[in-house]
């Protein structure tokens, strides 16, 4: 593997996207938008861009070809280095959600220590 | 199934790419903006379906990201053939060291500036006026002329802490600061010289060589064989030292040749040790009858040596756009010889570093 560097939103959603089962380039667009729900919207020049990258460092690897209606379609699954690197993300991203639910949640607490709260929600 | 004009226009995008990327991925990524589109698995299935896509184009979007994946695959990105690999290296190496030349000459400039409006009232009012003349226009001559060097100090510095991002932001800001002389002469004598067009087009190109050398999948930023901090700090003071020792006076691109010519020296010095090493070390391989097919990478070299070539070809245009100027004007003897000096050995320093580089590519390794 390359240098470790920081996952991109874009790779993170199309490591997720293999986890399950894999998929062929549309495949995977598919899934990112759903996955999630419409904010991250690929374009095909991107997906190609990330699985270059992820393919060079070991965390995808091609899976199979298949040649439909004289198409090629090549399917894509996650390495075991990518399920690693995939849930070292997952973690490091929930442990900072439950730091800001933390900060989130002593703020409302404080009674009326938090400007721009004062006159509480509606 | 016949492709529809859609599917011909969106291969026409994909010519952009580099042969060695549309063999391996023209057919699938065809195949994956089709079905993003809407195609049906088998195509169009009936003639109005067909004339819709006709009538489709890709949007811009999809054109820029193949424009994006165009130029990181040319720029030695994950995968890439071997002479591109050089080719990204290349440009790093390129946007490296124009940003501390153009850092170096415009914070020398600035300090030398300050120093010698010490020197008398006359000497002040020389660098007040930049600022008073012509009204609000002088004012933002001014602003360009001192928020330059900080500028692509900057750019630099962010650029060595690995930020290409911000280096971007601020090599941009550098450029239009370095392009106001343009619009400054263009407006007051209605005509440009070579050197003021020389001096923005160079601000760009560093613009283009950080903004296109430093993709995602580029490695991090680094100076060959020297510190950041002390490379800057040494440029400065060889740009400031060869300007104050020349009692007849200089012009404005002898600290940047001069500091062209010793960077290109120290090069072309450190290639003949490298050269001489390897040489001595195969001979002795040869005497213990144990040599082996030992992996030379010659390509970091190659690297190196091709920016600063072509570093060295802005630096003879610039030279030789400020000479044009000089030419026309009555200088003393002693400055012009300097100058014609200075624009021959930069032409033999950009032919020797051209050479030594082409050499270091032969013998850079062929895969990627």
């Amino acid at each position: 593997m390359t240098t470790p560097r920081s996952m991109t939103q874009s790779a993170f959603f199309v490591l997720t996207a293999l986890t399950d089962e894999p998929r062929h380039g549309y495949g995977i667009l598919q899934e990112v938008e759903e996955l999630s729900e419409g904010r991250v919207e690929l374009r095909v020049g991107t997906l190609y861009g990330v699985l270059d990258r992820l393919t060079a460092d070991g965390l995808i690897a091609l899976d199979r070809e298949e040649v439909q209606q004289g198409r090629l379609r090549r399917y894509y699954r996650l390495t075991d280095e990518g399920l690693a690197a995939l849930d070292e993300e997952a973690e490091r991203m929930a442990a900072g959600a439950r730091a800001a639910s933390r900060r989130i949640a002593a703020r409302r607490a404080a009674p009326g220590a938090a400007p721009g709260l004062a006159g509480g929600t509606a | 199934m016949t492709a529809t004009l859609l599917e011909q226009r969106y291969r026409a995008v994909l010519r952009l790419l580099p042969a060695y990327y549309r063999r391996a991925r023209e057919e699938e990524m065809v195949e994956t903006f089709l079905l993003r589109v809407g195609v049906a698995e088998d195509g169009a299935e009936d003639e109005d379906e067909a004339r819709d896509l006709d009538l489709m184009r890709p949007s811009w979007r999809e054109v820029g990201s193949v424009v994006t994946l165009a130029v990181r695959s040319r720029m030695g990105a994950a995968g890439a053939p071997s002479g591109y690999v050089t080719l990204g290296g290349a440009v790093r190496h390129f946007a490296l060291f124009a940003l501390l030349l153009q850092a170096a000459a415009t914070v020398t400039e600035a300090a030398l500036s300050l120093a010698w409006s010490s020197r008398s009232a006359y000497d002040r009012s020389l660098l007040l006026d930049v600022f008073t003349s012509d009204g609000g226009y002088g004012w933002a001559r001014g602003v360009a002329l001192w928020a330059a060097p900080p500028l692509w100090t900057a750019a630099y510095a962010t650029l060595l802490r690995q930020r290409p991002r911000g280096a971007r932001l601020f090599a941009v800001a550098a450029a239009v600061a370095a392009s106001e002389p343009l619009v400054d002469e263009a407006h007051w004598s209605g005509t440009v010289t070579a050197l003021t067009v020389a001096t923005a087009v160079f601000g760009w190109l560093t613009v283009l060589a950080v903004c296109c050398g430093f993709h995602a999948d580029a490695g991090p930023a680094w100076l060959p064989a020297v510190p950041p901090g002390l490379a800057f700090l040494g440029t400065c003071v060889l740009m400031g030292g060869s300007v104050v020792i020349r009692p007849e006076g200089v012009d404005s691109q002898w600290a940047t040749g001069t500091a062209f010519a010793v960077a290109a020296a120290a090069c072309l010095a450190a290639r003949a040790l490298a050269a001489r090493t390897d040489r001595d070390r195969n001979d002795r391989d040869r005497n213990d009858r144990a040599r082996t097919d030992r992996p030379r990478n010659d390509r970091p070299a190659a690297e190196t040596t091709l920016a600063l070539a072509a570093l060295g070809l802005v630096v003879l245009t610039l030279r030789a756009g400020l000479l044009a100027v000089e030419l026309d004007v009555d200088l003393p003897a002693g400055l012009l010889a300097g100058a014609v000096a200075q624009l021959a050995v930069t032409v033999l320093l950009v032919a020797a570093l051209a050479a030594v580089g082409a050499r270091d590519l032969r013998a850079a390794p062929r895969t990627g």
